[in-house]
């Protein structure tokens, strides 16, 4: 593959385009991360490596969730039986805890795995993260060479997830696809050989963010210390923002994957309920081809939200009410986490068909699968469901089930993806939660 | 809108609307009653979604469309103005926050009639350096609710020359400009955080015209309300009540005290309203927006219409239907089609807000009722209580109906003998459990799976036989006027009260009661006192 020689877009093009050649001068914004990109790359192979959540609400029935056999090669479970077709890309981790106190159920769990840390409790079944979430800590390290640092998407109607950029800092996910598809193959968007003109508004756009920045600069020496932090998390917005139209102005990189897609077709409700395993589809689409047009290498993909409660077609209740209420083995809770496994293969099963060099898309990445609780009708934290995929790149083992028989910390996991994608983290969470332990069954 | 048509306008809702009854400012608490008090620190307030598209429509007029942008509110505690004191603007909002300015820029330069409303100078005639100067000098002044310093305006007008050259078109340099405006943080943050003054804050005058305008029209301060501010009117009592009673009198009050009772009582869920429409006849996709309408109609008329005691609304008879909420409510649609005061039937177990579809479809499943989240709404929303998380690790499963449990009371039972559940349930289910005869979106029913339903229950001691009941003893609860004065007091500062705001809550609950409860002078009072002109030292 080439992407321009150096597999760096041109700086040179960037310039020359600015203002069509008019005389006029306009400072540059200094674009932070331009500078060193090609350092992280030359250490790899030719494809970047890409970091996916993909994590579904209220949890699993555990006895019907986890495999008898161990090892490589192990049969899939009851509600694992969905994943048949991308097996082989499966490290399932089964009998690990997330070691925080439980003190707010759906929102401790997915605090505890995904920051490391308790959830603070907003009133009113709220919370918030104590801190980034995996995928913006993951962003932070190699989501600066692309024009979305990381992508946040729903297919529950109105989902929003549990991406945290920091506390009271939620990156909302995009559940809409014509809003999706338009960020991402909107008008601005080129795919690779597509000739552009560049567009002299992109460098006014910048002088526009950085007089927003000097106003912000005036006003930050009167607040306090707090609300000091606050504005500079929306300034790191800012800044985001301008790499980002500076972005615009570049060659897109010469990838084979990627082409233009069509845009989505609505999915509509039927009786009134969400049609998920469509919507899944179409959400899924334009997530892979994100990646394959490397838009982004951080995609967070929440299928459902913790504690929601969407009808689920065929369903007597609300899935989180089902949870709770349904009598029995839970017929219909388990339904609906078929669905979601089925939600999972395919988004799976699209990274696999796309090929990348010798390799897929999905050996370039490395996709945490999880959820907020293990058994919803008591909102457990043990036996937390955790599955991985993809290899990083040939950092990460797969095909085997690997069970924990002392309840380990499922913060290892996390640790372990990190350190696959050549975040040089030394540990992982607080308190009962902090490790600094990889999981050595999952290192290749 | 002109600033002529306003007036027009303003002229006609107070002949239609305004009570002989508004409190004059003789009647209320003189300033030495307020005594000593140590307020919770201000903070930097994101605006919300409602205040943005509000600020912007201010600014450029009504038809202009204005992009969601600012990413959802976030509650603290229940209430969005809480907050919106602590979040910020994710990347995701920046990014449509950019796309929304430049929209809303490029719809008012592109427009004759929208250019001739902010340009400074003929407005058919292309902008020059000028004239865009002095256009982003007033429109700016409005937008951040201050005037601009020589160095803010000197960056937008650079700004915009620039793209004017660049583009070699004066009307985008203009729009570039006005994007600038548009996405400082002067206009998305509320920057009212005082001025360090003998161990308080002080608001100074543009912060308290802000203040005034959020709290009573939800939107930025109008060109008067700037002019007071900076003729030093708002650091007097007086000054300061002269334009609190002048923004209740505008039709703009209504949009102010909309949010403060959708706020209060948590109905922006209704946006997300999903019901099974296989279980309800009466679910539609309108359901969500028709019942906030219904009680938001309801709280405008008691307060700024009728300027009554606001436990009105827990058991008045009174309501506004449509034909849709008629069709819920089993009653004939009202004529002429839409909106219309009616009052329900003697005969009817509907009283207030609690037999409100807002209320009942919103603390609910979405294929059936629930006692609890009913029940917890009435002791958080209604009474300020204090409800834990429920306990996670506990199987808080109710059975099935059967044949001996057929009702929720029955199905319930365990939640309030079991004492581990107790605790916390037998605050809210036996309040939840007296609203039974209204399924999970609202409409009346007297069985529950063939078995009658049992409404009876008490308020702390005081029993109700039915909802009716329920609804008049919770109007007579000491402690609803109560949580209504702090629930105006948070959303007014957008911060929870410490224990050193006790002494000055105190004075304000006694000052409500005074008024009979009538809301309009509780806001009075509330703008005349130091809570509203002070906050403690920031940490």
């Amino acid at each position: 593959m080439s992407r321009s020689s150096s597999g760096l877009p041109t700086r040179r093009r960037f310039l020359r385009g600015l203002l069509a050649g008019s005389a006029v001068s306009v400072a540059l914004p200094p674009l932070l991360s331009l500078s060193g990109r090609s350092d992280a790359r030359a250490a790899t192979d030719a494809f970047p490596r890409r970091f996916g959540l993909f994590f579904w609400g209220n949890g699993i029935l555990p006895e019907r969730w986890v495999p008898e056999q161990e090892g490589p090669g192990f049969a899939l479970s009851d509600q694992l039986a969905p994943l048949a077709d991308v097996a082989p890309h499966l490290a399932l981790l089964t009998g690990f805890q997330v070691k925080v106190p439980n003190r707010v159920a759906h929102g401790s769990g997915p605090a505890g795995l995904l920051s490391g840390m308790p959830a603070v409790d907003l009133g009113d079944n709220r919370i918030t993260f104590a801190g980034p979430s995996l995928d913006q800590v993951l962003a932070d390290a190699i989501g600066r060479d692309t024009r979305y640092r990381s992508l946040e998407v729903a297919v529950q109607p109105g989902g929003q997830g549990r991406s945290y950029r920091g506390p009271n800092l939620p990156n909302p996910a995009e559940s809409d696809p014509a809003t999706l598809f338009e960020r991402l193959f909107g008008p601005s968007f080129r795919a690779p050989g597509e000739d552009g003109v560049v567009d002299p508004r992109l460098a006014l756009r910048r002088s526009v963010l950085d007089a927003v920045l000097q106003d912000a600069a005036e006003l930050s020496p009167r607040l306090g210390s707090e609300d000091r932090v606050r504005l500079e998390q929306h300034l790191d917005g800012v800044r985001e923002l301008e790499v980002r139209i500076a972005r615009l102005a570049e060659d897109p990189p010469q990838l084979d994957a990627c082409v233009r897609p069509d845009p989505p077709a609505a999915v509509p409700d039927v009786d009134g309920r969400p049609q998920m395993s469509e919507h899944a589809r179409v959400m899924a689409d334009l997530s892979v081809m994100a990646l394959a047009c490397d838009q982004t290498r951080v995609l967070s993909y929440w299928f459902s939200d913790p504690l929601n409660d969407v009808l689920f077609p065929g369903t007597t209740a609300g899935h989180h009410q089902l949870t709770h209420d349904e009598p029995g083995d839970q017929p219909q809770v388990h339904e609906i986490v078929l669905e979601g496994m089925q939600a999972l293969a395919y988004l799976l099963g699209r990274l696999r068909d796309v090929p990348e060099g010798d390799a897929t898309l999905l050996d370039h990445c490395a996709v945490l699968a999880t959820t907020d609780v293990s058994y919803g009708r008591t909102h457990q934290l043990d036996e937390f469901p955790l599955i991985v995929a993809g290899s990083a790149g040939g950092r990460l083992r797969t095909g085997f089930h690997h069970r924990s028989a002392s309840s380990d910390n499922a913060g290892r996991v996390p640790l372990t993806l990190l350190r696959a994608l050549d975040v040089p983290a030394a540990d992982w969470g607080v308190d009962d939660a902090w490790t600094d332990k990889g999981l050595g069954e999952l290192e290749a | 809108m002109s600033a002529r048509s306003s007036t027009l306008a303003s002229l006609l809702a107070l002949a239609a609307c305004t009570p002989e009854t508004a409190a004059p400012v003789d009647e209320l608490a003189p300033a030495e009653a307020w005594g000593e008090a140590t307020p919770a620190p201000a903070a930097l307030r994101r605006l919300t979604a409602a205040q943005y598209a509000a600020a912007l429509h201010d600014l450029f007029g009504d038809d202009v469309v204005v992009p969601a942008a600012t990413g959802p509110d976030l509650p603290l505690a229940g209430l969005v103005a809480a907050g919106s004191s602590v979040a910020s603007y994710a990347p995701r909002a920046v990014e449509s926050l950019e796309s929304a300015a430049f929209s809303v820029a490029d719809q008012v330069v592109s427009d004759p009639a929208r250019r001739a409303r902010i340009l400074a100078c003929d407005p058919a005639t292309p902008p020059d350096a000028a004239c865009r100067t002095e256009t982003l000098r007033r429109v700016g002044r409005r937008a951040w609710r201050r005037p601009l310093t020589p160095s803010q305006l000197g960056r937008l007008t650079a700004v915009s020359d620039q793209a004017a050259e660049a583009l070699g078109d004066p009307w985008q340099g203009l729009a570039f400009g006005l994007a600038a405006l548009l996405q400082s943080p002067n206009l998305l943050y509320r920057t009212e955080v005082g001025t360090p003054d003998g161990g308080l804050r002080r608001f100074d005058d543009h912060e308290l015209a802000s203040r005034l305008s959020f709290l009573l029209w939800n939107t930025g301060p109008d060109e008067v309300l700037l002019d007071a501010a900076e003729a030093g009117e708002l650091r007097t009592r007086e000054g300061r009540l002269a334009q609190a009673e002048r923004l209740l009198d505008d039709p703009r009050a209504r949009a102010g005290l909309r949010a403060i009772f959708e706020d209060a009582w948590g109905l922006g869920g209704l946006d997300d309203l999903r019901k099974d429409p296989t279980l309800f006849e009466h679910a539609h996709p309108e359901l969500g927006p028709d019942a906030r309408e219904e009680t938001l109609r309801l709280v405008e008329h008691l307060v700024l219409d009728a300027d009554t005691d606001i436990r009105t609304v827990l058991s008045t008879r009174q309501t506004f239907l449509n034909p849709r909420l008629a069709a819920l409510y089993g009653l004939p649609a009202p004529d002429p089609e839409g909106w219309r005061l009616v009052d329900l039937p003697a005969s009817s177990g509907r009283r207030g807000l609690l037999g409100q579809a807002a209320f009942l479809a919103l603390n609910a499943h979405a294929v059936s009722s629930s006692a609890t989240l009913r029940g917890k709404a009435i002791r958080v929303r209604l009474l300020c209580d204090e409800i834990p998380n429920p306990p996670v690790n506990v199987d808080t499963s109710i059975p099935e109906p059967s044949g001996t449990t057929r009702t929720l009371r029955d199905r319930v039972a365990e939640h309030l003998t079991n004492p581990t559940c107790a605790a916390c349930h037998e605050l809210t289910d036996p309040l939840g459990l007296g609203l039974e005869q209204f399924d999970g979106i609202g409409r009346w029913r007297t069985t529950d799976q063939g078995a009658v339903i049992d409404p009876s229950g008490d308020v702390d001691g005081t029993p109700f036989r039915d909802a009716a009941e329920l609804a008049t003893v919770l109007a007579e609860h000491p402690d609803v006027p109560r949580c209504m004065a702090r629930t105006v007091v948070r959303y007014a500062r957008g911060t929870l009260e410490t224990a050193g705001d006790e002494p000055w809550l105190g004075v304000l609950e006694d000052r409500f009661a005074v008024h009979d409860h009538r809301v309009r002078p509780l806001l009075l009072e509330l703008v005349a006192s130091p809570l509203f002109t002070v906050a403690g030292e920031v940490p």
